[in-house]
């Protein structure tokens, strides 16, 4: 290759790099949208498709959540006691179960709650999915509501589940680490619990769960719907959903980091 | 893990009563969102009938909507809303629930106290607790308590201070010469003339009030001599041998004897008196027999006149009226 033409291609695949990327994205939003009106439509819901449904939302949901309820609770109690040991040692222990909430329930619960469905769950199981799918096919109507639909759902369902359970769980694993097996604190915490727990703070955790529980089930699904024709793309493009959907949890982690502390 | 096979539909293993258990989980769901929501609505107070509370204070900087006001550590109070009032005074906008409410009387203070760590604090304090309960929708102004800012003024005095301080200790301040001076006073306190010649100030007058001095001192020794000598004859004069004090002793003893010999007449005064006495007790018995005497006498008197006057009546003789007493 001559110097001359070297310049061109330089700049050829940076063009094509730049379209590729804001195409998958684009993809994406289709995908969100497509499976929203199927989620919306009532035949999604008739007799035919309900075992299909359900077998993907308790297959996915279980045993996840008895991992996961172990896993956290563990860690969250570790947390607690340094939390509490901590902030006892220098006289500031009635900041202790606001800082817990706020740094356990409404940080890291939800953001490992996805992090764990998606490695365990909505990744390996759209990576199969899409292997097992011929190059080029078109998705029908059919698939859509057998295959597509279900594994989004149980992916997003898992989600709020796994984020519901261990969040009621670190509540009550923080009252029982602060105060023991006594029920006269109770309205001392209930207290506090919702002095954290104002309005904008629960809209914003609830909005963030909604949204980690779509990124985790959308986005290793949307590429086997969008198969792309060449190689290299089947065989990254695992990697590259993994990268795109925690990339979208940062931005969801971000924007609500900034709603609740800016 | 295994490979999958191609069939598209029987990707996931079978799950037995997979309609019942997703039931279920939909259900466990819905139950843990409704109780969260319910439990924050609770905690949040929505369900307690309250009673509301105005508080006005200058500046309510601190105070977050959401915040307690505590009595005796006790929350007894939330924040529902912070603004500004007509005054242009801060308003805080609190609920009492009604079941504490009887805790806060018309009396009752509420203070905010901004630390220098930490947050600010709403307190509710009952001085009198049978008082009046405070009533609905009152308006109490809030009393703020801030060392913070007490630190500006207290650097600014501070600062006043220091200035002051320099002004005074300044090298040509009066502070400074009074100083000088003092040293001088002392140079001329340790030097040759002491403190005599710091009186005078100047040598040859110093010379004069020592000469003055000492003249002064001769007189008055020959003075003191001279009194001393007086001294000691008033001395003999007073106390000697012959002296006054021996006169007034001397008198003393006789005025003793004389005082000794007063009394014993006295005693015998006392026993002629007694003597009287009885004298003029037999006297005043006489007196009073003398009395019932010449009353006797007198009746008999009467009835010799009263006879005499009787027989003169039968008696038509003239007789001489008189009678012989026996």
């Amino acid at each position: 290759m001559n110097a001359q033409a070297s310049t061109p291609t330089i700049l050829q695949r940076l063009h094509h790099g730049a379209v590729d990327w804001l195409q998958t994205w684009w993809r994406l939003a289709q995908f969100a949208v497509l499976m929203l009106s199927v989620a919306l439509t009532p035949a999604t819901y008739n007799r035919a498709n309900r075992p299909v449904l359900a077998r993907h939302l308790v297959a996915d949901t279980v045993p996840n959540l008895a991992w996961f309820g172990v896993l956290s609770a563990l860690v969250s109690l570790v947390l607690i006691r340094i939390v509490v040991v901590t902030s006892l040692s220098y006289g500031l222990s009635r900041f202790a179960l606001e800082m817990v909430v706020r740094v356990l329930v409404l940080e890291l619960i939800p953001l490992t709650a996805a992090a764990f469905v998606a490695l365990r769950t909505t990744l390996p199981a759209g990576l199969e999915f899409s292997q097992g799918r011929g190059a080029g096919t078109v998705a029908t109507v059919q698939e859509l509501h057998g295959e597509f639909y279900p594994r989004v759902a149980a992916g997003v369902f898992a989600v709020w589940m796994l984020a519901a359970v261990s969040c009621v769980l670190t509540l009550i694993l923080a009252y029982l680490t602060l105060y023991g097996f006594t029920p006269w604190a109770l309205t001392g915490y209930t207290r506090v619990v919702g002095q954290v727990f104002n309005p904008a703070v629960t809209l914003i955790l609830v909005l963030k769960v909604v949204f980690f529980s779509f990124a985790v089930g959308l986005i290793p699904m949307a590429s086997s719907f969008y198969f792309g024709a060449n190689y290299r793309v089947k065989v990254t493009h695992g990697l590259s959903d993994m990268v795109r959907l925690f990339a979208m949890i940062l931005l969801i982690e971000v924007a609500s980091l900034m709603g609740n502390y800016y | 893990m295994t490979e999958q096979p191609t069939q598209t539909t029987h990707s996931a293993p079978p799950v037995r009563n997979a309609e019942f258990k997703a039931a279920v989980l939909l259900v466990i769901m819905v139950l843990l969102v409704a109780g969260a929501a319910v439990y924050l609505l609770y905690a949040r107070g929505a369900f307690e009938s309250t009673q509301t509370l105005f508080l006005e204070a200058d500046d309510s900087e601190g105070v977050v909507v959401g915040m307690d006001v505590t009595f005796a550590g006790f929350p007894i109070g939330r924040v529902r809303r912070i603004e500004l009032s007509k005054e242009g005074k801060a308003r805080i906008v609190v609920d009492v629930p009604r079941d504490d409410a009887h805790w806060l009387r018309k009396t009752s203070i509420f203070t905010l106290e901004r630390g220098l760590v930490g947050g600010a604090k709403l307190r509710a304090f009952t001085g009198i607790p049978t008082d009046p309960p405070l009533e609905e929708g009152a308006a109490r102004a809030l009393l703020v308590g801030d060392p913070g800012a007490e630190i500006p003024r207290l650097l600014a005095t501070a600062r006043d201070l220091l200035e002051n301080l320099n002004t005074l200790t300044a090298e040509n301040s009066a502070l400074a010469a009074s100083l000088a001076n003092i040293q001088g006073v002392t140079g001329k306190l340790n030097g040759p003339s002491g403190a005599m010649g710091l009186i005078a100030g100047d040598d040859k007058n110093a010379q004069q009030l020592t000469e003055r001095a000492n003249k002064l001192l001769v007189t008055v020794n020959a003075l003191a001599t001279k009194a001393d000598s007086l001294i000691g004859h008033a001395d003999t004069q007073v106390f000697g041998p012959q002296g006054v004090v021996t006169d007034a002793q001397a008198t003393i003893i006789q005025l003793n004897g004389l005082l000794a010999d007063a009394r014993n007449s006295l005693k015998k005064m006392d026993a002629v008196l007694v003597e009287a006495q009885a004298v003029g007790a037999n006297a005043k018995e006489a007196t009073a027999d003398l009395g019932t005497l010449r009353a006797e006498v007198e009746s008999s008197l009467r009835r010799v006149e009263q006879l005499v006057n009787e027989i003169n009546k039968k008696w038509p003789f003239k007789r001489d009226t008189e009678i012989k007493l026996p």
